[in-house]
């Protein structure tokens, strides 16, 4: 009984020592390799995370972009200025990513607010996480993650500023796609033709307003924009209570950025959301708009 | 409180130093029963009284079936089975959100209560012990040791469904100096790394097969996330069995094995003695033997074999889908008892693996009614299988990370199993070390058991 226990206890103690040891050969690889390596993400929520790293491990853009998941189509390799961070998040609320921003004590010159989406509320969870300055790295990064990730940005390293001026020059040149997406557009109408939560929605506006006099009190512009819908999503109830709320909270014309775009060039994957080439359309209109506002050394990459 | 948080953690430390306790030692059984009972109301606490109702409800019977078993065990199972029923499908007429009601509060109360965590399976154990002890002519057991049986806390949520014949001889005094501890941590360790390594991270996968989003996927990607989740409910409910074995054992109960292996079986009746294999023995002790089993002829075999497997999918719950999960399984069992006779003329090692492929193949694929228990949306997920995808914004996902993420189900089911040598048998502690750390490192996001559900 006794020689049993001791083998026991052996048996127990190697087993604690090699999850020891490997815990502490991940800490200092963690230490070598840092928490800058983008870990590849599997689902929505992944992808949030890394570009808001990004945001607070790199230094302060000139243009933050905040919305849902019609700006998070709006890739940053679209825009021809330079250091601009989109922070939107599919599925979550333009308040997170502006409540973030707003938190940090760095700011940037100007931040974009998508209005489309206000129904939502703020992601309390992602605020707290992002908003402090000293943030906490984990001991220990993930070693399939890491690995995966170092294997993928070997294998699909970013483009380079040439690469991502042909891949916009080769998207803009293609054809708009005609797209039968006639079933995810009845889909998205009955989805958006309800009557909206105007009290959400009212709550939001002045929240923007609260957080917007704050980020302008301390040197940056806030501008708001609307992502175009398809014609009919735009006859949506919802759609026009949502646009009538913000519009009335913010009358002032200069409080919107100016965006001249075409929609006869756009073209939308369910109505709701633009495909590549209108997202990048959508960009370089931005784009345009941005030029009065940012010292000409942001605009070139 | 799920087996992965810290509260559960800290909870079973505390309830294990406190049992070994000499002064403890004469309130044993009491005392788990009280860390059962805790356990059980820290997530429900108004579901309590139900569970004293159904305990003692079946303790009552269980003593008027041991003086006139012809009358009193039918009454008792009865009892239970409208239990399990009213609470498991009674929302197929209720709206629990409806603020109108019958108009008397109480009933209104009770017909709002949410679905009792466990119902499926403590009802079941219920059922068991009245069935067992009454077989025998022997007096009737103390009602703590009745409690214990079907309230212990490693099996209360999710199983496994042990037999009251195999638990009551084990509720005796436990000696701190007869705990396996190796057999405990190796099974705890296992269940959580297949819990946190491999199921919690498929799962972030397999989120994507959810309405509406599986519309955003690839062809190819639906297929794949069909086989990840076949991995995924696998690890999760092996995960948290391992993981119930070993609390069990560390508290000096031994609990019954639930799986071996399923999905290298040749035949789906080999598959059903291989997944939740204390489920299969339940349904083929108290159901499937008593209504006859293959005792009265091929058709009423057949038969017998629908309506076990029929009202074992609606065990998992109210929706067609579970039922129809049921009876395809059926299906499948009745036409492999029919071609069986012809299919082992060519046993081969070959022939073996493609038995094993067709029978993983339709296993798999009927798990997508479990994924989606919305059974027009689970066919359409089907449909989406076979016909190309015209999405024009596909979800992305890293094949790498699904493999290796899948490898410790795949390994486990492929490698062949080893006669461990000194060398093997010398690396053991190092590799659950490694299983360890790796848990820890790489876990997914917490989500619940699957079969917490049910």
């Amino acid at each position: 009984m006794r020689q049993q226990r001791i083998i026991e206890a052996r048996w127990l103690v190697r087993c604690a020592a090699s999850a020891g040891l490997l815990l502490c050969a991940a800490g200092l690889a963690t230490a070598w390799i840092g928490n800058g390596v983008q870990l590849p993400s599997t689902s929505t929520r992944d992808g949030s995370l890394i570009t808001l790293n990004r945001y607070v491990n790199e230094p302060v853009p000139d243009v933050v972009l905040v919305g849902s998941s019609l700006t998070f189509r709006l890739k940053e390799e679209y825009f021809a200025t330079s250091k601009v961070r989109n922070l939107a998040l599919a599925g979550g609320s333009p308040l997170t990513g502006l409540e973030i921003v707003a938190n940090r004590s760095r700011i940037p010159r100007i931040v974009l607010v998508e209005t489309n989406v206000l129904s939502r509320s703020v992601d309390i969870g992602l605020v707290e996480m992002y908003s402090k300055d000293d943030n906490a790295y984990p001991w220990f990064a993930r070693p399939i993650r890491t690995a995966v990730a170092l294997y993928e940005n070997w294998m699909h390293a970013p483009p380079t500023l040439e690469q991502a001026a042909m891949r916009r020059a080769r998207l803009f040149d293609q054809h708009s796609e005609p797209f039968d997406n006639r079933t995810y557009v009845d889909r998205a109408f009955q989805q958006f033709d309800v009557d909206e939560q105007s009290s959400a929605v009212r709550e939001n506006a002045e929240r923007i307003r609260r957080l917007t006099r704050l980020l302008e009190q301390r040197g940056a512009r806030v501008l708001l924009l609307e992502v175009p819908f398809m014609d009919r999503i735009e006859e949506a109830r919802s759609v026009k209570a949502t646009r009538a709320i913000v519009h009335a909270a913010f009358p002032e014309q200069e409080r919107w950025l100016p965006i001249a775009v075409d929609r006869h060039g756009l073209r939308w994957a369910d109505g709701v959301h633009l495909d590549d080439r209108s997202a990048l359309i959508m960009s370089q209109a931005i784009d345009d708009a941005l030029k009065a506002l940012l010292p000409p050394t942001s605009m070139t990459r | 409180m799920t087996f992965t948080s810290w509260q559960f953690g800290i909870f079973v430390g505390l309830v294990f130093v406190t049992y070994y306790l000499p002064l403890v030692r004469s309130f044993q059984v009491q005392w788990l029963v009280l860390a059962s009972l805790a356990f059980y109301g820290y997530g429900q606490p108004e579901l309590l009284p139900l569970l004293a109702v159904a305990v003692l409800g079946t303790y009552l019977f269980l003593i008027l079936a041991m003086r006139d078993r012809s009358v009193w065990l039918p009454v008792g199972i009865v009892f239970n089975l409208l239990l399990l029923a009213f609470f498991k499908y009674k929302f197929l007429f209720v709206d629990p959100a409806s603020s109108s009601g019958v108009g008397v509060a109480s009933i209104d109360f009770v017909l709002r209560l949410p679905l009792p965590i466990g119902i499926s399976f403590f009802v079941f154990h219920n059922i068991s012990l009245l069935v067992d002890l009454t077989r025998r002519k022997a007096s009737p057991p103390a009602l703590g040791d009745v409690f214990l049986y079907i309230i212990f806390f490693p099996q209360l949520v999710s199983g496994p469904i042990t037999r009251a014949e195999m638990f009551m001889p084990q509720i005796e005094p436990k000696s701190f100096a007869d705990i396996r501890f190796v057999e405990a941590a190796k099974w705890i360790l296992t269940g959580f790394f297949f819990k946190l390594y491999v199921a919690n991270n498929l799962n972030e996968m397999t989120a994507h097969m959810a309405f509406p989003l599986f519309e955003t996927l690839q062809t190819q990607d639906r297929w794949l996330l069909v086989v990840l989740y076949s991995y995924q409910i696998y690890a999760d409910f092996f995960g948290y069995s391992s993981i119930a074995l070993g609390l069990a054992l560390l508290f000096g109960y031994r609990l019954p094995l639930n799986f071996n292996l399923p999905y290298v079986a040749a035949s789906f009746s080999d598959f059903w003695t291989r997944w939740h294999m204390s489920l299969s023995a339940w349904l083929r002790t108290y159901l499937y033997i008593p209504l006859g089993g293959n005792r009265s002829g091929l058709g009423r075999t057949y038969l017998n074999l629908m309506i076990v497997m029929g009202l074992g999918g609606l065990w998992h719950g109210a929706g067609l889908s579970y039922l129809a999960w049921g009876i395809l399984h059926g299906l499948l069992l009745v036409m492999e008892r029919a071609i069986t006779p012809r299919a082992n003329l060519a046993d081969s090692t070959l022939f073996r693996w493609i038995k094993s492929g067709i029978v993983f193949f339709c296993v798999t694929m009927l798990w997508v009614l479990f994924k989606l228990p919305n059974f027009d949306q689970a066919l359409e997920y089907l449909w989406g299988m076979f016909v190309p995808s015209t999405t024009p914004n596909p979800t992305k996902l890293f094949y790498n990370l699904a493999l290796l993420y899948s490898l410790p189900v795949i390994l486990q089911h492929l490698l062949p199993r080893p006669s461990w040598g000194p060398l093997q048998r010398r690396a053991e502690p190092y590799l659950y070390g490694a299983m360890a750390a790796l848990t820890y490192l790489e876990a997914g996001p917490e989500t619940s058991f699957i079969y917490f559900q049910f």
